[in-house]
């Protein structure tokens, strides 16, 4: 399977101008788990570039080692092969430059909305008056004013992952990288959300890595889409959205979206399919084994 | 565009506000002070009936008059005073040594099946036959009771702890990690409040059984606090004065469990 | 052997436990041999070692011991019989219970023990304080979970038998009851091992009865080896007794 897109050299200080370099560079990942039925290989020899405010979106069929990839480049992982770049900095374990979103309810119960959001700014040492100050405008930023002293309790799924994502964003990262934020939400606030997230996106001019397991999603949201095979996870497909910008919901009705999806779809359904069949063969010998 | 940027979303109900059924409380507070009446009217029934050795069953005045004459004494609460420290002193000393070693051992697989099976069942034994050995080791002073009080408070408290530990939701973990925070951090802002209530309710228990081991100790060897009081009301056979001791004492003792449960109710509202 | 296998292996665990306890106890021993510890305070290891078979045979343990299972067994039965009837008639009767529950409640965590002098006055110095002692301190769990247990029935399963067309009788029997079984044994297992911990604890008070008494009395001799061989033996007997329980539990419900 072909490596894709330009890889600038790493350690790529001075290399060519900045809207050429990639500001995140990951290069020839290979991590494998040790399981009790033998080495696991999750995510074999990925790599991949991210220029400087683009929205690249990773998807693959579960499975895939997308999650893996995340926690990688997110610096939660350690142990792997290649490595992870940022603006030319080594990745080693968590990096300031790198704001992550998690799939699973993230937001802190005992915290109301504006603590949450203030968390990161707390943990710098920010002085209390300004941490607040500076939570406010990103919670205004993701549609949340007015909720600042309620508690994630009171509040929605979709509007907890907003109080998660603006979390992220008040730690200024160069790079968001969120996995699958949204998987727990139904499907219209779904939607709106991708609105919203895109809004954000194009008004900070973020640089987001989104890995996701939704076509639609990715390519409502994405300059660029890299598809993932089932594991071991390699990189299949990179494809560039032509969408026009700036974009909203509306673009789903769109031809060209359909055929997006469609072409990405072909992609995906081969290792999606691999990836049940061997699910189900699994399965079938544990059941046999017991 | 500008539609976009405004997120309609219903915000969910709020889950804090609990549904008030009016005039159905009334029942049962009519069941509760029947009850009440009726327990103390037999109890005074048998007081006057004789049938009892005298003053096992005294009557409801004179143990009334026996609450009176307690609380309005002051040497009862310099006693009630060294119980209370005694059992504050035990419950820091038990409590501090249980939420680090449950910290210890709900932070390491490998520790916690190593050593957690003997707290879990060296939990539910009576404490109060270490009492001798305290004794020896703390005198007869109040060290000894202090000692009980700890060795009673600190199973409760370092297992909820340590099941505490295991039950945090793993992503808020990631979460304190992926934004940098610190050890101390990470233990003051993260793992601590995730685990409230589990720490609480261990406080709750070790609370209890703090009470109980510590009284107990100051019935068998003491000269002070409220457990030597209700002996000495034993050994003078004053009955009125005992039940008005273990009345207080009871009041008290549950009064504190509720106090301690509603800090840990007050924290539910914003519980996920 | 790799961190991860370290975790998942059940060998290992176990003898890390076991191993540690061994060597606090040699180093105790140690400690005193040299000094550290003072030995009138801290008896040597191996003499209390030693006291188990001395105490085994000279304080007529076999004789405690029964003497203990008897008070326990008795306070045991009644808090069966008492608590799953109170249990029952609360649950039956709707205002009763919300009258009463969290009174019941409250009972479970005071510290009703603090009540022995007052029972010794009733009672006198005789087992039957230490069983009555046991009954109070082991009655409200029992009573707790058989209301739980029966109020916990899922719905569905009650449908299922009002479908059938049962008899309010029959509900009872056929389903109800069964349903909530498994609660209610925890529960009585819960009551056994307070009533059990207050026996023993009781019988150390008052000076009186089988194995808390036999503490007592070696303290009071000021026998220290003795006495910590017996609080030892105490605490196995307690542990037993314990892990009894459990696996009785574990039998009763098979499927959970």
């Amino acid at each position: 399977m072909p490596s894709v897109a330009t890889l600038p050299k790493s350690g790529a200080a001075g290399a060519q101008t900045a809207a050429d370099a990639g500001i995140l560079v990951v290069d020839g990942i290979v991590k494998q788990f040790d399981t009790p039925e033998g080495p696991l290989v999750a995510v074999d020899r990925v790599s991949l570039s991210v220029r400087p405010g683009e929205f690249l979106a990773v998807i693959g069929p579960s499975g895939c080692g997308k999650s893996t990839l995340f926690n990688v480049i997110g610096g939660l992982i350690d142990r792997y092969q290649g490595a992870v770049t940022v603006g030319g900095e080594t990745v080693r374990g968590p990096h300031p430059a790198i704001g992550m979103v998690f799939q699973e309810e993230s937001t802190f119960p005992w915290r109301t909305v504006i603590e949450n959001v203030a968390f990161p700014l707390e943990i710098a040492g920010i002085a209390r008056k300004e941490r607040l100050e500076k939570a406010k405008r990103f919670i205004a930023l993701v549609g949340l004013n007015g909720f600042e002293n309620r508690y994630p309790a009171e509040l929605s799924g979709g509007m907890r992952q907003r109080v998660a994502i603006a979390r992220t964003l008040a730690s200024e990262p160069k790079i968001l990288l969120m996995d699958e934020p949204f998987a727990s939400l139904d499907e219209q606030t779904r939607l709106l959300l991708g609105d919203k997230v895109l809004q954000i996106q194009q008004d900070l001019q973020q640089t987001t890595l989104l890995i996701t397991h939704n076509i639609t999603e990715a390519v409502q949201l994405a300059d660029r889409i890299l598809v993932m095979t089932y594991r071991p996870g390699r990189v299949k497909r990179m494809v560039e959205i032509d969408l026009p910008r700036p974009r909203s919901s509306d673009v789903v009705s769109s031809e060209a979206f359909g055929r997006y999806v469609a072409e990405i779809w072909s992609d995906l359904r081969e290792e999606a399919t691999r990836g049940m069949q061997d699910e189900e063969s699994r399965t079938l010998h544990a059941g046999a084994a017991s | 565009m500008a539609e976009a940027s405004r997120l309609n979303l219903p915000a969910a109900p709020n889950t804090g506000a609990k549904p008030r059924t009016v005039g159905r409380a009334e029942p049962v507070l009519v069941v509760r002070a029947v009850i009440i009446v009726f327990i103390l009217l037999f109890w005074e029934a048998i007081a006057q009936s004789g049938l009892l050795y005298r003053d096992v069953v005294p009557s409801l005045l004179a143990i009334g008059a026996a609450i009176v004459k307690l609380l309005s004494a002051p040497d009862y609460y310099w006693h009630l005073w060294v119980t209370a420290s005694e059992v504050g002193a035990g419950l820091i000393v038990g409590g501090l040594s249980g939420l680090l070693i449950g910290l210890a051992l709900g932070g390491n697989r490998v520790l916690s099946k190593a050593f957690e099976p003997y707290l879990y069942y060296l939990g539910p034994t009576p404490k109060i036959i270490f009492f001798p050995v305290m004794i020896m080791w703390f005198g007869v002073g109040p060290g000894s009771k202090i000692a009980m009080g700890a060795i009673s408070c600190f199973f409760p408290i370092a297992l909820s702890t340590a099941a505490g530990m295991r039950q945090i939701d793993k992503v808020l973990i990631r979460v304190g990690q992926s934004f940098r925070a610190s050890a101390w951090q990470m233990a003051t802002k993260i793992y601590l409040p995730a685990m409230r209530h589990p720490i609480i309710n261990g406080v709750r228990l070790g609370l209890g059984v703090a009470i109980i081991g510590t009284l107990l100790a100051e019935t068998k060897l003491s000269n002070q606090g409220v457990g030597f009081l209700i002996i000495q009301a034993y050994s003078l056979f004053d009955m009125p004065r005992m039940y008005a001791m273990l009345i207080v004492l009871f009041v008290l003792a549950i009064g504190a469990n509720a106090l301690v449960g509603r800090l840990g109710g007050l924290s539910a509202i914003r519980q996920l | 052997m790799n961190a991860a296998a370290l975790t998942r292996s059940r060998i290992f665990p176990l003898a890390l436990g076991l191993g540690a306890l061994a060597a606090a106890i040699l180093a105790v021993e140690a400690l005193i041999r040299i000094g550290v510890i003072n030995r009138f305070i801290v008896p040597l290891p191996s003499q209390i070692a030693l006291a188990f078979e001395r105490v085994i045979v000279e304080e007529d343990i076999a004789g405690r011991f029964r003497l203990t299972l008897f008070e326990a067994f008795t306070a045991g039965a009644m808090i069966t019989v008492v608590g799953v009837s109170v249990g029952l008639l609360l649950f039956r009767i709707n205002i009763l219970r919300q009258a009463t529950e969290t009174w019941v409640a409250a009972l479970a965590s005071a510290p009703t023990v603090l009540m022995y002098p007052l029972f010794l006055v009733i009672f006198g110095r005789s087992a039957w304080t230490i069983i009555m002692m046991g009954f109070v301190a082991g009655v409200p769990p029992v009573i707790l979970k058989t209301i739980e247990g029966l109020t916990g029935t899922r719905r569905v399963l009650i449908n299922v038998g009002k479908s059938f067309n049962l008899t309010g009788p029959q509900l009872f029997a056929k389903i109800l009851f069964p349903a909530a079984l498994p609660t209610i044994f925890v529960g009585i297992r819960l009551g056994l091992i307070f009533t059990l911990i207050n026996v023993v604890g009781v019988e150390f008070l008052i000076n009186f009865g089988g194995l808390g008494q036999l503490i007592n009395d070696l303290a009071e001799r000021y026998d220290l080896p003795g006495t910590y061989a017996a609080i030892s033996f105490v605490i196995l007997v307690s542990v037993c007794f314990f892990v009894l329980t459990e696996w009785i539990e574990r039998w009763l419900r098979p499927v959970d």
